[in-house]
């Protein structure tokens, strides 16, 4: 995988949501809008990620946004770990974001490292990259082009409990689109799980 | 003497009576295809206002709303409004919901998806919704749809639904 950008220390950290066209607000990021740029903070290390550094380097991001106590988070916790070191390696990074309030970044990092995450989790105090996506569950992903455009928005696939018998892979079907250089094929789905502890 | 065992035979008849009343675990839980929501979990109960509560045992919010949906119900005749819980947890989690009615001694019917995509179930209840619990919808007598109630409810807030719902109807 390759190696994040990290350009800011933790405790210098600020929540960065305008360096990018600051796309649509909340609820109504649409497919094919520029998605809202961010700069937060990594929970293994506390060093700053910025999404434009990602999206320079890459062919595309897939923004996850992710929980350590809900069970349907975690019930991907191996397909977004193997996801994760399967893109990256392409050139599609995965990028985690926690934003429960309920959720220290601490405990995000245990739960990281005990998952297998080599992809960074980022902690988003105050929700302020949640409110910008409109995200309202985890797990929840939103794919972006290398122009920082929103292409896939949903689910990582239909099946919770059984990985083995997943019919619709929509976040692989997505990624392999990019990689393809074809439309993705379903650009919209229902993401479900638990929702965002906001403050 | 005498009199103290019969009444402790009499209260053992009647906690043996209480127990075979209750539902057996496995009865708590009714399992519901996405196309069968509207004929099964509403329009059964057509002539009567229903209230349709989405909620998973994982969701905090929805446990904390529980007791106030239980007072609610508690103010309005069973002739005139119905009350059904659908349970948003995977069908891995069937015995997780059953234990949560039963310790909570919930007496609403709890519907569960039988359905291993959640968006074909989202979509057959509620094209707008993005899935998120709580939720609930309240239907008027006719099984139309009369209020969506979107996050925590209040024991006013679900009564003042159900109430516009029964003033609406016939």
């Amino acid at each position: 995988m390759k190696k994040l950008p990290a350009v800011a220390s933790f405790a210098s950290f600020l929540v960065v949501l305008s360096a990018v066209p600051l796309g649509a607000r909340a609820a109504d990021l649409k497919i094919g809008a520029p998605a809202p740029d961010f700069t937060l903070p990594a929970v293994s290390d506390g060093k700053a990620v910025a999404l434009k550094d990602l999206l320079a380097k890459n062919k595309a991001v897939a923004v996850v946004f992710v929980a350590t106590k809900c069970p349907v988070s975690n019930a991907y916790n191996t397909r977004m770990a193997a996801l994760g070191k399967e893109y990256a390696a392409k050139g599609i990074p995965l990028v985690g974001i926690n934003s429960n309030k309920t959720e220290p970044a601490a405990e995000v990092k245990q739960h990281a490292e005990k998952h297998g995450f080599t992809f960074p989790v980022l902690k988003d105090e105050g929700n302020k990259v949640a409110d910008a996506y409109g995200a309202s569950h985890t797990p929840e992903v939103f794919v972006l082009d290398a122009k920082g455009n929103l292409i896939y928005h949903g689910r990582i696939d239909e099946n919770q409990d059984d990985p083995k018998n997943v019919k619709s892979p929509d976040l692989r079907n997505a990624l392999d689109a990019v990689l393809a250089g074809k439309p993705v094929p379903t650009a919209r789905t229902k993401a479900f799980g638990c929702s965002i502890k906001r403050v | 003497m005498r009199f103290a065992l019969r009444l402790l035979s009499a209260a053992a008849v009647l906690a043996v009576l209480a127990v075979l009343a209750r539902p057996a675990a496995g009865e708590l839980v009714k399992l519901v295809k996405p196309e069968q929501y509207r004929s099964r979990v509403v329009a059964a109960k057509k002539g009567r206002v229903v209230l349709v509560n989405f909620w998973a045992t994982w969701c905090e919010p929805c446990r904390e709303e529980m007791p106030a949906l239980v007072a609610a119900a508690k103010g309005f005749p069973v002739k005139d409004v119905a009350v059904a819980l659908v349970s948003t947890d995977s069908l891995k989690k069937t015995p997780d919901v059953q234990k949560f009615l039963a310790s909570q001694k919930i007496p609403f019917v709890c519907w569960q998806a039988k359905s291993t995509d959640p968006q074909r179930f989202i979509e057959a209840v509620d094209k707008t919704w993005n899935g998120a619990v709580p939720y609930t919808l309240v239907y008027d007598r006719k099984g139309e749809l009369a209020a969506r109630l979107l996050g925590p409810q209040t024991e006013q807030s679900f009564a003042e639904a159900v109430r516009k719902a029964l003033v609406a109807g016939p």
